[in-house]
């Protein structure tokens, strides 16, 4: 007899060997393998920003976002206490103290960062959110259902949600705005309007060369090390800076997609069906196993009464 | 082996930069492939055996096709032309980009001359070649930015990197308003209207707060009076004097030491002083012993307490250059103070019936405000302060 305990035990180490078996080629042949060589991405040179905070306006101007008049942002004492992206404002400035008073302090650009291989997009369901084989990370609101997975599975804590929109509430995050780099040539509103050029828009690979080479050139400047290039298993948007940005409030992750284990675990059970098969032929040998010993036990029932009947 | 070819790049970088700093005659072509730590040293001190190949270019063998040209290298590199800090422009008008911001109006001479103090005109024109002539940012950065540059800014990044990097360091301050006026305000406005400021005016132009100490003394050689007291305060905060009406001609080397010393200001006291005070003989400034701070009730024997001291000296006396003495006279500024119309309430005191009746002189005797009326000039008992003339009400 199969109990239900049995039962899942055996279920569970069938899958375990089916994802096992799997992993190595699930993890390689992501969703990565379907980027564009010559995919985009944005550098932030956070040593050039001063927080001037234009790119926020810009930004709220180009998504038909809340904003004041161009002098509103000269206001610094939003600075003082550490923002994230909302609903209403897809990308902050925060800014970091001097550690000593010969330094400047480091202001920090926030925003979606564009992930290669994106946890919210293998969080989505639905597929609202999709990565774009040219690099940005986009969202379909018409897909959405609003279950707000996306904002749990995101490593920088970056979508956030219309809570105050009761009929057709959004996701909210930065879009790259693929309406005016892969539309228009256009530069995203952002990098257009940035005084200094301290975000730089171009091909991902061309962005990882030149931060590269600002590194070597000038090492006393810069923290060796371009933020973006392996976390997370790697992200469209490139962060530099004189320190390293994970002691800004940018988060210390490892180089692998939060999503490359889930999803190796979920393809690798699905994958040519295997998992299924596995299972149902599993249940299979066990139904059919069961119903033999029963049917076995009934016949071996027969018998001996037939016997008892004969003596009795 | 990725790291390896970093490393000879980086090398290679700074062998190059190294022989287009130091200018000291050309250089061995190098080899990016055989430059060793060693190699780079000599460099810059190998015989003039040819031109130096790397200051330009960036690989060993250029070529018509591929010609390998580095980019614009900063730090004075290619600065050849000889220029002084006075020969450049007065003033320069940035409007190649007027958008979202007006025109800037550039102290170009002003710039010049605290570039003097650091690196010269390079710090900001760092390229120049040897015909003379400084070109124009705008030669080699794009007004419009292109996507496909990534190591060449384009004109407003260059301004801004520029500009940015001495603001910062001397101030902090990232206001663009510092600079920029924004273009709203600017409709119709002539953008040369605010350039026309006076040219000498060192201080009366932006420059962060200079500290003043609020009295100087002088030790000079006038016999009868040798201690001057100045007040610098008074004339500054009292008097309402702007920097530029004693700061005139003062350059940036009268205050910054520029490494051969603080040039002296010889300060002319004739013209100076004199254009206000005139008509004061030496005892009005030369004086054995230090002098207090101007006091408006010891000078003038006309106490400005309460009302008169909460305005400014130029309200009664004009500005400074135009210093006019008004009369005594109330009503010669209070015109609407006429008999029967001043308004006694403005003194803290609303008149009864019995007291609003009569007239100023009944209780000021003889129109002397200063002092206060006695109850019993008039009253044969003695009321106050039982009773008063009417009630108090809060001054204005």
């Amino acid at each position: 007899m199969v109990t239900r305990r049995d039962f899942l035990k055996l279920s569970g180490a069938a899958a375990g060997t089916a994802a096992l078996a799997a992993t190595g080629a699930v993890a390689s042949s992501g969703s990565t393998s379907k980027l564009d060589p010559a995919r985009v991405g944005v550098l932030t040179d956070l040593t050039l920003c001063i927080g001037c905070r234009r790119c926020e306006w810009a930004c709220a101007q180009q998504n038909q976002l809340p904003y004041g008049p161009l002098e509103s942002c000269d206001d610094q004492s939003l600075l003082a206490n550490a923002r994230r992206p909302d609903a209403e404002h897809y990308t902050v400035i925060n800014r970091y103290p001097a550690p000593t008073w010969r330094e400047q302090p480091l202001d920090v650009k926030v925003q979606c960062m564009h992930c290669e291989h994106p946890a919210c997009v293998s969080a989505c369901i639905v597929g609202a959110l999709e990565k774009n084989p040219m690099g940005p990370v986009t969202y379909d609101p018409w897909k959405c259902i609003g279950c707000r997975y996306c904002m749990v599975a995101c490593p920088f804590q970056i979508p956030a949600y219309e809570y105050h929109n009761a009929l057709t509430p959004k996701v909210m995050k930065c879009t790259m705005c693929p309406e005016r780099t892969l539309e228009k040539q256009q530069l995203p509103a952002c990098a257009e309007i940035c005084p200094r050029e301290a975000i730089l828009f171009g091909r991902r690979d061309e962005l990882l060369e030149l931060a590269h080479e600002r590194l070597s050139q000038h090492p006393d400047r810069y923290h060796p090390e371009v933020y973006g290039e392996h976390e997370v298993g790697g992200t469209s948007w490139l962060l530099i800076a004189d320190r390293p940005v994970t002691e800004c409030g940018i988060p210390e992750l490892s180089d692998q997609s939060p999503a490359a284990l889930t999803e190796t675990i979920q393809h690798g059970i699905f994958r040519g069906f295997s998992g299924p098969l596995m299972i149902f032929g599993l249940l299979s040998v066990l139904m059919k196993s069961s119903t033999d010993r029963r049917r076995r036990e009934d016949w071996d029932g027969e018998d001996q009464r037939d016997g008892e009947d004969k003596h009795g | 082996m990725l790291n390896l070819k970093r490393a000879l790049v980086a090398l290679t970088c700074l062998a190059a930069m190294t022989a287009a700093v130091a200018m000291a005659g050309p250089a061995q072509v190098m080899d990016p492939g055989h430059a060793k730590p060693g190699a780079t040293k000599k460099a810059g001190k190998s015989a003039a055996t040819g031109p130096d190949c790397s200051a330009c270019h960036s690989c060993a063998a250029p070529t018509h096709a591929n010609p390998c040209l580095q980019s614009c290298q900063r730090h004075g590199a290619q600065f050849k032309g000889q220029h002084g800090s006075s020969e450049g422009p007065e003033i320069v008008i940035i409007d190649q980009l007027a958008n979202l911001y007006g025109p800037v109006v550039f102290a170009h001479k002003l710039h010049a001359q605290m570039s003097d103090m650091t690196g010269g005109c390079t710090n900001c024109h760092h390229y120049s070649p040897a015909t003379g002539a400084v070109p124009p940012c705008r030669q080699c950065h794009e007004p419009t930015r292109a996507a496909s540059d990534l190591r060449q800014p384009a004109l407003k990044g260059a301004y801004h990197r520029q500009c940015i990097n001495c603001h910062l360091d001397w101030n902090h301050d990232n206001a663009c308003g510092f600079c920029h006026e924004q273009a709203a305000d600017r409709k119709g406005a002539d953008p040369k209207a605010s350039a026309a400021h006076d040219p000498t005016d060192i201080v009366g132009t932006r420059h962060p707060l200079i500290k003043a100490k609020p009295t100087y003394t002088y030790k000079t050689t006038e016999p009868t009076g040798p201690m001057v007291t100045f007040h610098h305060e008074d004339h500054v905060e009292k008097f309402g004097l702007r920097c530029v009406d004693c700061h005139r001609g003062d350059t940036c080397a009268s205050c910054h030491d520029t490494g051969s010393g603080k040039e002296k200001r010889a300060l002319d006291h004739v013209t100076t002083c004199g254009a206000c005070h005139a008509e004061r003989n030496c005892a009005f400034c030369h004086s054995g012993d230090s002098k207090p701070q101007f006091d408006h009730r010891l000078s003038t024997g006309w106490s400005l307490e309460p009302y008169h001291a909460r305005i400014a000296c130029s309200t009664c006396h004009g500005e400074p250059q135009a210093f006019r003495t008004p009369s005594r006279q109330c009503t010669s500024c209070h015109i609407h103070w006429a008999e029967g119309s001043f308004d006694h309430k403005l003194t803290g005191l609303k008149l009864d019936d019995n007291h609003s009746e009569l007239e100023c002189a009944n209780c000021h005797l003889e129109m002397n405000f200063a002092a206060k009326p006695q109850c019993t000039d008039c009253h044969d008992e003695a009321m106050f302060p039982a009773k008063l003339p009417g009630s108090r009400v809060p001054r204005r």
